[in-house]
């Protein structure tokens, strides 16, 4: 399997360590690991930097995560990357925005590195 | 879903509270943590991360610890052992007391889309209070995990 580039959004630089952790967990082979503190600083990075995978946080301060995830889409950013919200806000209505603007996954905080796997595996057709 | 009994709404809170402290500790770093009766402050540098509720609650989360508690929290969240009271403990605090805010206001289903928060604010130092002025309500609930107690408070100053 080829190595997967990732981008980590969220505004806690340990939740960042710990996402990549749980990826690593879940048996993602990563190459480049980008990490981003806020939506806008993201977008900045995918101006020029290609990645497989964005997980992003919900609420973060300067853009949060669904602002950042509509201009991803509607900047074609990165098209055809599937995008994984990992966030504390677990309502139906906020799932129903993410995927709305465009995610194609959703984590809720606190999370097991195996709810990371079942998630994103999948997304590379991994099981 | 309004409940009329205020004795019944707060003991409501404080059960969904008692879990989302046992699942955010269990889930994320394996440890089982529990309630108990009280939290002796046995530390003079304390911490403490402070979480905005708005929306269809009004108030703050603030989660405190000793310092040395965070310390070992910090420790347990990272996988890392953390030597003294930086930036990484105060991020972690934050992330932890985040959760905690999140997964209880979850367990409401009238809170949980309606009621947003905040990024955290963090607070570190010696012999401190957090005073709200007339809180509507005011939930202290105190636990403990390996041998380290911390607190967790709900003040809020309006509720549906």
């Amino acid at each position: 399997m080829s190595q997967i580039a990732a981008l980590i959004v969220d505004d806690s630089s340990v939740m960042r360590k710990i996402v990549e952790r749980a990826l690593r967990q879940a048996g993602l082979v990563l190459g480049e690991v980008l990490e981003a503190s806020s939506g806008m600083e993201a977008i900045k990075l995918l101006g020029h930097t290609h990645v497989d995978l964005i997980l992003t946080d919900i609420n973060m301060p300067n853009m949060d995560g669904l602002e950042f995830l509509r201009q991803v889409r509607v900047q074609n950013l990165a098209p055809d990357v599937p995008v994984v919200m990992i966030t504390t806000e677990s309502s139906e209505e906020h799932v129903r925005n993410a995927i709305a603007a465009g995610a194609q996954g959703y984590i809720r905080k606190p999370f097991t590195p195996d709810q990371v796997k079942d998630r994103i595996l999948p997304l590379f057709g991994m099981q | 879903m309004p409940i009329s009994k205020p004795t019944a709404r707060i003991e409501l809170y404080e059960r969904c509270l008692d879990r989302a402290v046992e699942e955010v500790f269990l889930l994320m770093t394996g440890t089982h943590c529990f309630p108990v009766r009280d939290c002796p402050v046995e530390e003079r540098e304390m911490i403490s991360a402070v979480i905005g509720l708005a929306g269809a609650l009004s108030g703050i989360c603030v989660l405190s610890s000793g310092a040395k508690v965070a310390l070992r929290m910090a420790g347990m969240l990272t996988g890392v052992a953390v030597p003294s009271l930086n930036e990484t403990v105060k991020d972690t605090m934050g992330e932890i007391c985040n959760m905690i805010a999140g997964v209880w206001k979850g367990r409401l289903p009238y809170l949980s889309s309606d009621c947003m928060l905040s990024t955290p604010t963090i607070i570190s130092g010696t012999n401190y209070q957090i005073h709200n002025q007339r809180p509507e309500f005011r939930i202290e609930r105190f636990y403990c995990f390996e041998n380290c107690s911390f607190t967790v408070t709900i003040l809020s100053e309006s509720a549906e």
